[in-house]
């Protein structure tokens, strides 16, 4: 039994090590390497990618500092957490509409909020270019109302595209806790003569807490590193860390530069990994 | 009985069997390039199953290659990259001109800087970059590329550009009379301002769903390729084709065989196939860009009375392969107008 405990785990470690590990640590080999002449890459080991996120030449030759791509960063982070934070204001009362349904509704409802993940996500931006658009139903709406010029290429359209994709995400996990939620809890908040403000305040948003940060996870991490919703809804008029990252393998021709912003944009992720882990372990020990 | 059955099954099966036994070709070619009534022809003719995979820049043709074991038997790049790739020795050499293809295409095309001696490439088609008006929104002349990069005012905001450097910069070289590949900071510092002071009209940059954004009037001016603007005005949008003093960005895609590729013969074989006078008729008359093979005229749809877009009456500047530190000012270019 102990052997099996040992073995029957060796296919997801070769999994984990083959599909995971591996190609990391070629990443971070590749952002150490000499740039190809034509993109591609030669082995060696320098630090200059790492140099030019934070120093770049200017249009006179000089070596400078120049925060064009910590702006490119922020605007990212900017990015993932106003997409998080609209998703959680938004399930919330979603995700306790659900739970307060009869099982059958409940079921239909939870059915409903994952079915767009049967559709591929280009095929989901794309619907909402259309929507937003000129002859879209929102575009002519926006007219009728005497709106001017056009709803796509802004950064509100960019900001639907986004929450409309993750929100699923943020909806489960916090539908789950809500569902857990023992209701003579709030019965007893009523009883102490909680006000329903003061109810969902002190009783209802401290026991959904771990619900909302699983589901501020699974949005943020992988909002840091969209690339459609930007390209396609925002018109692509400022780079995100994705693209970013895209240019440089491509007509950048800069694979190690781009290898090295990759593996700063896997750092932040880390970063949210390790402070939700921390936050949760604290939890469990003071319980 | 029974036996008998099975033996004629066998034999069946061992004819059809060489039929099946040439595989497949995989392709790697400019979304929706390929005429695929002509896929089809091939398919029913040879008994090769073909893919079709497709892309929208030569940068991502290039990585894709750079990569490694792309699995793909052909790919369609524009000359520059086709220079480079054969360079950075990522392509197969085909003997290309002792290909029956070879035959076909026309004179002016054969020996070019890209592949001087034809071991690689077969030309596909050629056309040019430049810009497209919606006539809906903008009645005005479209005879500079001024009216794209310093818009007038039913174009401001209107504006729409590539979401990648290549023949955007080439096309502000021109109107600057900058020089394609220049290494010179100070002339690409012009580049840039040109482009950032165009950006606040800008809405998009963006190299898909174009003929939506243009058709619909979402935009008013897009930079684009001829034969498209042709094939979206044939399809009933409004259009017109800039014509610009100051020459259009020239390309021309050819075929290309990677390096490592499994079916050499079978893309060979569709080369020539795409190469017949028959099939490239058919092929021009889909996808609108010119061809450089000969073409059965009696057949072929466009001219210069029909299909003013193919006919340029303005200079023609082809892209060049540059050298990594003008490469490096044009990544400069557009990282430092998109940050």
């Amino acid at each position: 039994m102990r052997g099996f405990r040992v073995w029957g785990l060796v296919p997801a470690w070769s999994l984990m090590l083959g599909t995971l590990m591996v190609p990391l640590i070629i990443v971070a080999m590749v952002s150490v390497a000499d740039r190809g002449t034509y993109g591609g890459f030669d082995w060696a080991f320098n630090l200059l990618s790492y140099r030019e996120i934070l120093f770049s030449e200017d249009w006179d030759g000089n070596l400078a500092f120049d925060p064009k791509y910590l702006g490119i960063i922020g605007r990212t982070l900017l990015l993932a957490t106003a997409t998080t934070a609209i998703c959680m204001i938004l399930s919330l009362p979603v995700a306790y509409v659900i739970a307060t349904r009869s099982p059958r509704m409940k079921a239909l409802l939870i059915y409903l909020v994952t079915l767009p993940f049967w559709v591929s996500m280009i095929v989901r931006v794309y619907a909402w270019l259309i929507i937003l658009g000129n002859d879209g139903i929102v575009g002519r709406f926006w007219h009728w109302i005497g709106g001017e010029g056009t709803l796509l290429f802004t950064p509100g359209a960019m900001l639907v595209g986004m929450v409309y994709s993750y929100i699923p995400l943020m909806v489960l996990p916090v539908f789950a806790a809500i569902e857990k939620l023992d209701p003579a809890l709030l019965e007893a908040g009523a009883d102490l003569y909680a006000s329903r403000w003061t109810t969902a305040r002190r009783v209802i948003l401290p026991l959904t807490w771990p619900g909302l940060a699983a589901g501020a996870v699974l949005v943020f991490v992988p909002a840091l590193g969209t690339v459609l919703e930007p390209m396609l809804l925002g018109g692509g008029k400022q780079m995100m860390m994705g693209t970013l990252i895209q240019t440089q393998f491509g007509g950048g021709r800069n694979w190690p530069f781009g290898a090295a912003v990759a593996l700063v944009l896997l750092a932040m992720v880390v970063i949210v990994l390790v402070l939700n882990a921390r936050r949760a372990m604290h939890r469990e020990t003071r319980a | 009985m029974r036996k008998k059955i099975t033996l004629g099954t066998a034999l069946a099966l061992a004819l059809a069997l060489p039929a099946y036994a040439e595989g497949t070709l995989n392709l790697y070619t400019w979304s929706d390039s390929i005429a695929p009534e002509l896929i089809e022809k091939f398919e029913a003719e040879t008994g090769i199953d073909v893919n079709v995979d497709g892309f929208n820049s030569n940068e991502d043709a290039l990585t894709k290659l750079q990569a490694g074991s792309s699995g793909y038997d052909i790919v369609t790049p524009s000359q520059h990259f086709v220079k480079i790739m054969i360079d950075e020795g990522l392509l197969e050499n085909i003997n290309a001109m002792e290909l029956a293809a070879y035959a076909q295409v026309d004179e002016k095309w054969k020996r070019q800087w890209w592949d001087p001696t034809n071991g690689y490439s077969i030309p596909l088609a050629y056309g040019t970059a430049g810009f497209a008006v919606n006539r809906d929104v903008y009645e005005g002349p479209i005879d500079s590329w001024a009216t794209y990069f310093t818009p007038p005012e039913e174009l401001k905001g209107k504006v729409a550009s590539l979401s990648y450097p290549d023949e955007v910069v080439g096309a502000a070289q021109l109107f600057l009379g900058v020089p394609f590949c220049s290494e010179d900071k100070a002339e690409m510092k012009k580049v840039y301002d040109l482009l950032m002071a165009q950006k606040p009209d800008v809405a998009a940059y963006s190299s898909d769903n174009i003929e939506n954004r243009l058709g619909t009037g979402e935009v008013g001016a897009h930079f684009w390729w001829d034969g498209n603007v042709l094939r979206n005005r044939n399809d009933g949008a409004n259009l017109a084709y800039a014509m610009p003093k100051e020459g259009l960005v020239g390309w021309l895609d050819s075929f290309v065989v990677p390096k490592g590729a499994e079916n050499v013969e079978a893309a060979k074989q569709f080369i020539d196939f795409m190469s017949t006078e028959e099939n490239a008729t058919i092929q021009y008359n889909y996808y609108a860009h010119s061809s450089p093979v000969k073409l059965d005229l009696e057949k072929a749809k466009y001219t210069p009375e029909n299909a003013p877009e193919l006919f340029p009456t303005v200079p023609v500047e082809f892209s060049k392969a540059c050298s990594p530190a003008a490469q490096d000012l044009v990544t400069k270019v557009w990282t430092d107008l998109l940050q």
